[in-house]
């Protein structure tokens, strides 16, 4: 199951846990360009003409979003605005409705409960709905954007709703206390613990993680084309690749995988709520569920909890 | 301390620049002396010495250096790289004439203007001269506002030192100390300089710390070193600074990739002070 441009209702499904992406492509895409450039003899002067880019995203509607996923947009607002404004981002972001369906269901890497949130959490949604034993939804609106929607489509979300909210989804309940991960990891004698090396040596440097986290943000500018012609692109990159922060002389900063494994956990638990006020992790559990050699975020939580 | 958002709303569009000067300065290393080609965007132009800039080769990328000239020269920017990857092999095979790309100024400064009236000494090691340079010239520009001066520079191999002529011209000042240093093996049958490592010279120099700022940059490992040095010589921490060129990609805090712990080099840097720099984790 998967977040995807829909055309018609029927492709819309609603029995589904999360999505296996995230719906962060969608105002935060994989590749995109950000200039375009001719090099050569046909450009005036026989140098470079570079056109720009302007963004003008259409409407969005993000449907079937999970709370933990509308909780990232705000994560994801606090870098792309830090001072310099990437309007790639914010003009989408800006356009983008979100209506969130409270989880029902869920499963055993689901862990929002761990970082503040919930299952039913407004926090990032526009619309909130809860599904009835009926088969439809109670609707809330949360904010401007989501009423003004519900007024537009008024036909669709005027029926009176019958049932009884379903019961929500319960997340087990782990050993941490997301207090104490925060203080371990700002007291910076624990930096050079061997706990680091030892949590995450299973860490093969694949980047799933962070590919498929909803407020994963880091990324690459790469030229892209032929010869005379091209883009210049944002593209996804992922603090987990051993080239992420490889000097041009040879020096690495971050030159074991424990190291960048280290910062991931650091920028999600430290540097997010720390520097942004906001949310660094969701819990939406996906990073748990793509990593091929099963290493957990939550048991690295837990250990820095007993630690 | 940041410079602003740019006057465009596309935060990664560069400006176009002329080459109008290339100079080489040792083996795979060249300056480039740039000048916008947007009249209107050329006199509004400004910066301060320690900012850095993105500059594109269209087709392979960009690539990130300091400002290498002096704020007071005023008109074009130089950057001074080495040969070592995609980007800078193809920025190394332009010309006078060709045009490029630069996105910037971006970064904190040092805080020259703070200075006024003290001694200073610069402390730079090998291709780590060019945004130590932007301060030298800066202050010899204005050398009345300061007292001694002493720059410290130390290279692998005569050859490999840069700006060479340079380096005459402050040898040549009356009141300019510049000691010059190469690792041992790097010495010529001239040589005249020292042979030694950046901080060894810089203890046998030994500047007085007293009403004295510091301006230090080299490879990580000589900041370290260098940072030392400097303690042993009395030098508090809240009087030396430094730069810490990390890699950098967007610079301008959002493609993730500079940090040093909870510092975002692009935004809260380059420029620090050898206290902030105790503060860091251990991530550069």
């Amino acid at each position: 199951m998967v977040y995807k441009p829909v055309t018609s209702a029927g492709e819309v499904e609603s029995d589904y846990i999360v999505p296996g992406n995230s719906f962060k492509e969608f105002l935060f895409p994989q590749t995109e360009p950000v200039a375009s450039f001719t090099i050569g003899s046909e450009v005036s002067g026989g140098g470079v003409e570079l056109r720009d880019v302007k963004i003008d995203p259409p409407e969005t509607v993000i449907f079937g979003s999970r709370p933990c996923d509308a909780a990232s947009v705000a994560s994801l607002r606090s870098v792309f605005t830090w001072d310099f404004v990437d309007e790639f981002y914010t003009k989408r972001e800006d356009r983008a409705t979100v209506i969130t369906v409270t989880c029902t269901r869920g499963d055993e890497s689901c862990f929002c409960t761990e970082v503040g949130l919930s299952p039913e959490s407004p926090d990032g949604s526009d619309v909130l709905l809860r599904e009835t034993d009926k088969g439809d939804y109670i609707v809330e609106t949360l904010t401007d954007k989501g009423r003004a929607f519900v007024e537009k489509h008024k036909s669709v979300f005027e029926a009176k709703s019958e049932g009884k909210p379903k019961k929500l989804f319960e997340p087990d309940k782990l050993e941490v206390d997301l207090e104490k991960v925060g203080e371990w990891l700002k007291d910076k004698e624990n930096y050079e613990s061997p706990l680091w090396a030892e949590l995450a040596r299973k860490c093969i440097g694949c980047g799933a993680c962070t590919f498929s986290c909803p407020t994963c943000h880091c990324f690459d500018i790469t030229d892209e084309g032929v010869y005379s012609e091209g883009e210049r692109r944002k593209n996804w990159d992922a603090c987990q690749f051993d080239h992420f922060t490889l000097h041009a002389s040879g020096h690495n900063p971050r030159d074991t995988q424990y190291k960048r494994w280290r910062n991931r956990f650091m920028c999600k638990f430290n540097f997010y709520p720390e520097k942004f006020s906001s949310k660094g992790c969701v819990g939406c559990g996906r990073c748990i569920r793509v990593c091929p050699v099963r290493l957990d975020i939550t048991e690295v939580m837990e250990a820095i909890s007993k630690a | 301390m940041t410079k602003g958002a740019t006057a465009t709303s596309n935060i990664y569009l560069p400006h176009l620049v002329t080459i109008e000067d290339v100079r080489d300065e040792a083996p795979d290393i060249r300056t480039f002396r740039l000048v916008f080609k947007d009249e209107a965007h050329r006199e509004a132009f400004d910066f301060k010495a320690g900012q850095f800039a993105l500059y594109s080769a269209f087709g392979l990328g960009e690539s990130t250096f300091c400002v290498a000239s002096s704020p007071t020269r005023k008109g074009y920017v130089e950057c001074t790289f080495r040969r070592t990857g995609r980007v800078t092999g193809a920025l190394a095979e332009l010309s006078v004439g060709d045009t490029m790309g630069f996105r910037g100024p971006y970064g904190n400064w040092f805080p020259i203007d703070e200075w006024k009236g003290k001694n200073l000494v610069f402390v730079a090691g090998g291709i780590a001269l060019p945004p130590v340079r932007s301060v030298i010239w800066n202050c010899l520009d204005r050398r009345a506002d300061f007292g001694d001066i002493t720059i410290v520079y130390g290279a692998k191999t005569v050859e490999d030192l840069v700006y060479k002529h340079e380096l005459a011209e402050w040898d040549a000042m009356a009141d300019v100390n510049l000691v010059q240093t190469v690792d041992p093996g790097g010495e010529t049958d001239d040589w005249k300089g020292e042979v030694g490592f950046v901080p060894t010279v810089l203890e046998e120099a030994a500047p007085k710390p007293e009403n004295t700022i510091a301006v230090m940059c080299g490879p990580p490992i000589m900041i370290k070193f260098s940072l030392q040095s400097l303690e042993k010589l009395g030098f508090s921490p809240d009087n030396v600074y430094t730069t810490l060129e990390n890699k950098m990609k967007c610079g301008v805090g959002k493609c993730g990739r500079c940090n040093v712990g909870d510092i975002y080099i692009c935004k809260e840097g380059p420029v620090y002070t050898a206290t902030e720099v105790k503060k860091m984790y251990n991530d550069f």
